[in-house]
């Protein structure tokens, strides 16, 4: 019994808490990037059902243009754009605890008032693990630098 | 575990210590004290990892980060990067002129530019705060000089502010060039 307790023993302290960690934090990546592409494919799709649980009701976004938006003003945003198409170009996770920090690039393009657009943007996103699921708190984009 | 009540073999070689054998109820109270101590064992590891360490702070979370950013323009302005080091997480990521710059990138900069060159206007901003997480939103306004000319840029950004260990840090920070 002792050597049981012993092995247990071992096998907790030697079970290095960053390595239980690291798989929790591997699986909430992947979880995050999965969401990530679900708030593009959702808007896209102008699944405003979809993109209510995704966004948190305190949602900020800045857009490209420096435009400070809410998450009405956003989904409402939208339902104005047509034929708006995303396509992811990177992104990376940074785990900080209940918050996650993703930031990538992105191509954008759709039709907005009959004008077509194209958009090439870097992006800040932090989402937060919150009542047991992950929700976007924040959003800004910019320009590409050249 | 906890079967059979048999003598303990003590035999090690030469100098073996003779251990009386305990009783088999002896046996028993042990057993179960070690099934006992294995369990509150297994239950504290799985806690410990799995349950973050909280934190409450009743107020006064919003005044904290609004210092704090004021902090980081004054060490910008000042080329602190003693300062600037403790402001930054180490996994910070800003994204400046639609680039993605790391805290390392971000320091050094600031070590080459003149504080002279840049001065950085703030503008009012707002602090949302979710638990251990604030966001900061508002707008500021940068002046570059180079060869003698000046220029006004004006910028709205969206700041991330984790609580941990040390304190409140910026682990993100972007900004976008607002159209007039």
């Amino acid at each position: 019994m002792k050597i049981v307790v012993s092995i247990i023993f071992l096998l907790c302290m030697g079970t290095p808490a960053g390595y239980a960690q690291a798989m929790l934090d591997s699986g909430a990546e992947s979880k995050i990037i999965a969401l990530e592409r679900a708030k593009l494919h959702s808007s896209e799709a102008k699944d405003l059902g979809t993109l209510d649980t995704l966004l948190d009701n305190a949602f900020v976004y800045v857009d490209a243009e420096g435009k400070l938006l809410n998450k009405p003003q956003v989904m409402a945003y939208f339902l104005t754009v047509s034929m708006l198409q995303f396509a992811t170009e990177t992104m990376a996770v940074r785990l900080h605890g209940d918050t996650a920090i993703v930031t990538g690039q992105y191509r954008m393009k759709g039709v907005e008032r009959g004008k077509p657009f194209v958009q090439r943007n870097r992006f800040v996103d932090t989402w937060l693990h919150k009542d047991g699921q992950w929700v976007a708190i924040a959003s800004l984009s910019t320009p590409v630098a050249d | 575990m906890g079967g059979d009540c048999k003598p303990l073999d003590t035999r090690r070689g030469l100098n073996t210590r003779i251990i009386p054998p305990p009783s088999c109820q002896s046996l028993r109270i042990e057993t179960k004290f070690m099934k006992l101590t294995g369990l509150l064992f297994i239950v504290l590891c799985a806690t410990s990892t799995l349950v973050p360490a909280q934190h409450t702070e009743a107020g006064g979370t919003s005044a904290t980060i609004r210092a704090l950013e004021r902090q980081w323009v004054m060490a910008q302005s000042h080329n602190d990067n003693r300062a600037l080091d403790l402001i930054f997480d180490n996994a910070l990521v800003y994204v400046e002129y639609g680039k993605l710059v790391s805290k390392g990138e971000y320091l050094s900069r600031v070590k080459r530019v003149s504080s002279q060159s840049d001065t950085i206007g703030m503008e009012p901003m707002t602090v949302r705060t979710f638990g251990n997480t604030a966001i900061v939103v508002g707008t500021y306004r940068e002046k570059e000089v180079k060869g003698g000319q000046s220029t006004i840029r004006h910028w709205r950004y969206i700041d991330t502010w984790v609580y941990k260990k040390s304190g409140w840090v910026l682990v993100a920070a972007g900004a976008a060039p607002l159209s007039n």
